[in-house]
């Protein structure tokens, strides 16, 4: 390990020191804000040593992980996403009974989980990653852990995510007994069918495990059923989490891994693909339709959402990068900013999610609905929002590759999909009932911290919805050197 | 891959193990007595149910040395190599080592190594 090495990899070393850091200043003295104070400087510390990483990469660290354009791309939105849960925790945190700090720690510690995700090129990188993200994320599911929704998810999520880890390990071994590599580059290579690369019995079968593993996390169909149980019982800004860091970063290492030169196209890996992305487009939104808990609904939408994605990423070419790249950072700033909105508004120590809760919210908290819908509009994909370009790029990615049927299946799931958007929509802005005398969101200010990070996740989405030029060309640079 | 050895090995071990419950329910007595039920049956007869609630920081400091000693094998996989990982290896154990001692020093600040059930801080104020 040389120096530049250890540039490189800087902001995961800034980061996991926060995490250390913040747990001895709980030993010494807990302050929810000193907690959540370092949380902050630490990623922006992280964040801001990006550049100096930048100037020595390309580079591969020690054969496991890979820092290069891509990595640090994800890296910065991974950090930037965690800075702004920081925010919204801190907020949802101050009106729970029980420790606190412990929040930021945790939740730093599965950043670091997705950042070694991100830059993973080697299965042992890959599982370490996976399981610092998912260990964190049993604990952050159950931190309420006195109440019963908490618990009930925080158990769910583990029983189910450690059989997955079970899967994805058993599935490496095999292709490792077949391979003899445990290069992801390497492995890709022979699903694209390159001479004298074959996979046999084994090989298939440890690359069905992978798969399994990959898609629990990522919640696609048929690997979709822990998501709205955990969505629903999780405390909001873990959920935020769950729905951003962690799919983003098992997202960005499924592009990094089947998207070198080379097509999939055709072969039983990308038919699997199809398969789970159509799949997850209609179960998704079929399933979210009959919803009447806000945060289930999402979770259901979320499903669908990794549908759309899938779409691109089937797609051929530099366009399909680019254009899962853009869809997720669009859905990111969209569901971030959803759960956000959530979690300023129950401010008690009872979420309110149900639909009815938020029945004539634009009376009483007009500039929280109003931004709500716009988050809504963009999961619906309507124009101006980030969530139509997105959509729209998905769809040029899949037409270049003559996706039809998945196209297909795409705009018709969608239009399903609006439906239930606009239902919340109807509820926002209806009258309040004659009856209504349980204000269930009281008025007060929003606050400044919380406020903040969602008027910047407003105003990215609809920069990324009109202006989208600057953000394309990054993309288009940090993906060009992917493969 | 010639799969017959392990066939005949399948066989055998169902063999064995069907000998084995066969003959002993063949030539195995049977008898029905009034302890034949009971958990012993010989000894004092039990009392109560088996569902005792344990304290849980028994469990807590079981779980704590279960997690410090699977570090300590890192360190062990280190040693066997420590020729080869050279000065920057050390440098990474010593890292590793003092973030299980700031652990272990979160743990102690929070109260988690002490097992008595009125913790003596709090008895102290």
């Amino acid at each position: 390990m040389t120096a530049s090495d250890l540039v490189a990899l800087s902001p995961l070393i800034l980061l996991s020191a926060t995490a250390l850091v913040v747990m001895l200043s709980i030993a010494i003295r807990r302050h929810h804000g000193a907690s959540a104070t370092l949380a902050l400087l630490g990623l922006a510390a992280s964040f801001a040593s990006l550049r100096w990483a930048a100037s020595v990469t390309p580079r591969q660290v020690t054969g496991l992980l890979l820092i290069d354009g891509y990595t640090l791309f994800y890296w910065g939105v991974l950090l930037a996403l965690a800075a702004a849960v920081v925010l919204l925790a801190y907020s949802y945190l101050e009106h729970q009974t029980g420790h606190q700090e412990e929040f930021y720690c945790l939740m730093l510690l599965a950043t670091a989980g997705g950042l070694v995700l991100v830059a993973s090129s080697h299965m042992a990188s890959l599982f370490l990653g996976f399981e610092i993200l998912s260990v964190s994320l049993y604990a952050l599911i159950a931190y309420l852990h006195l109440q019963r929704l908490p618990l009930e998810a925080g158990v769910k999520y583990l029983v189910l995510a450690a059989t997955s880890s079970a899967f994805l390990l058993f599935g490496m071994a095999l292709l490792y007994s077949e391979t003899g590599s445990m290069q992801l580059a390497t492995l890709a290579r022979f699903y694209m069918g390159a001479p004298n690369a074959a996979l046999g019995a084994a090989g298939w079968a440890g690359t069905v495990l992978m798969l399994t593993g990959i898609g629990f996390k990522l919640a696609v169909v048929p690997f979709h059923l822990w998501t709205p149980d955990v969505y629903q019982g999780a405390p909001l800004p873990t959920t935020a989490l769950v729905a951003t860091i962690s799919k983003g970063s098992v997202f960005a290492l499924l592009l990094r891994w089947f998207h070198p030169a080379g097509s999939l196209a055709g072969t039983p890996v990308w038919w699997a693909f199809v398969i789970m992305a159509a799949a997850s487009m209609l179960a998704g939104n079929l399933l979210a339709l009959r919803q009447n808990n806000v945060k289930r609904l999402l979770a259901y939408s979320s499903i669908a959402h990794m549908g759309y994605l899938m779409v691109a990423f089937v797609a051929a070419g530099p366009l399909a990068v680019q254009a899962a790249t853009y869809y997720l950072l669009a859905y990111v700033i969209t569901i971030l900013g959803a759960f956000g909105i959530m979690s300023v508004l129950c401010s008690g120590e009872e979420e309110c999610c149900e639909l009815e809760d938020y029945r004539g919210l634009f009376w009483q908290r007009p500039v929280l609905a109003a931004m709500f819908s716009a988050m809504l509009l963009s999961l619906a994909g309507i124009p101006l929002t980030a969530g139509f370009l997105g959509k729209f790029y998905v769809m040029a990615a899949g037409a270049s590759s003559a996706l039809w049927l998945l196209l297909f299946v795409l705009v018709a799931s969608s239009t399903i999909g609006l439906y239930y958007y606009l239902r919340v929509l109807v509820v926002l802005f209806s009258s309040l009932p004659e009856d209504h005398v349980k204000v269930m969101l009281p008025r007060g200010r929003v606050p400044a911290g919380a406020g903040f990070s969602l008027a910047v996740l407003v105003i990215l989405l609809f920069v990324f919805g009109l202006y989208p030029a600057p953000l394309w060309d990054l993309i288009r640079g940090i993906s060009a050197g992917i493969g | 891959m010639q799969l017959w050895p392990f066939v005949v090995y399948c066989a055998l071990v169902g063999g064995l193990i069907a000998a084995m419950l066969g003959l002993s329910y063949v030539l195995g007595q049977r008898h029905q007595d009034r302890a034949t039920g009971a958990p012993y049956e010989s000894g004092i007869v039990s009392e109560g149910s088996a569902r005792v609630r344990f304290s849980a920081k028994f469990y807590l400091v079981a779980v704590f040395f279960v997690i410090f000693d699977l570090e300590a094998v890192f360190v062990y996989a280190w040693a066997v190599a420590v020729r080869e990982a050279g000065w920057p290896g050390y440098i990474e154990l010593i890292t590793f080592v003092l973030i299980l001692g700031a652990t272990l020093a979160y743990l102690w600040r929070v109260g988690a190594l002490d097992w008595r059930s009125v913790p003596q801080g709090r008895k102290a104020r």
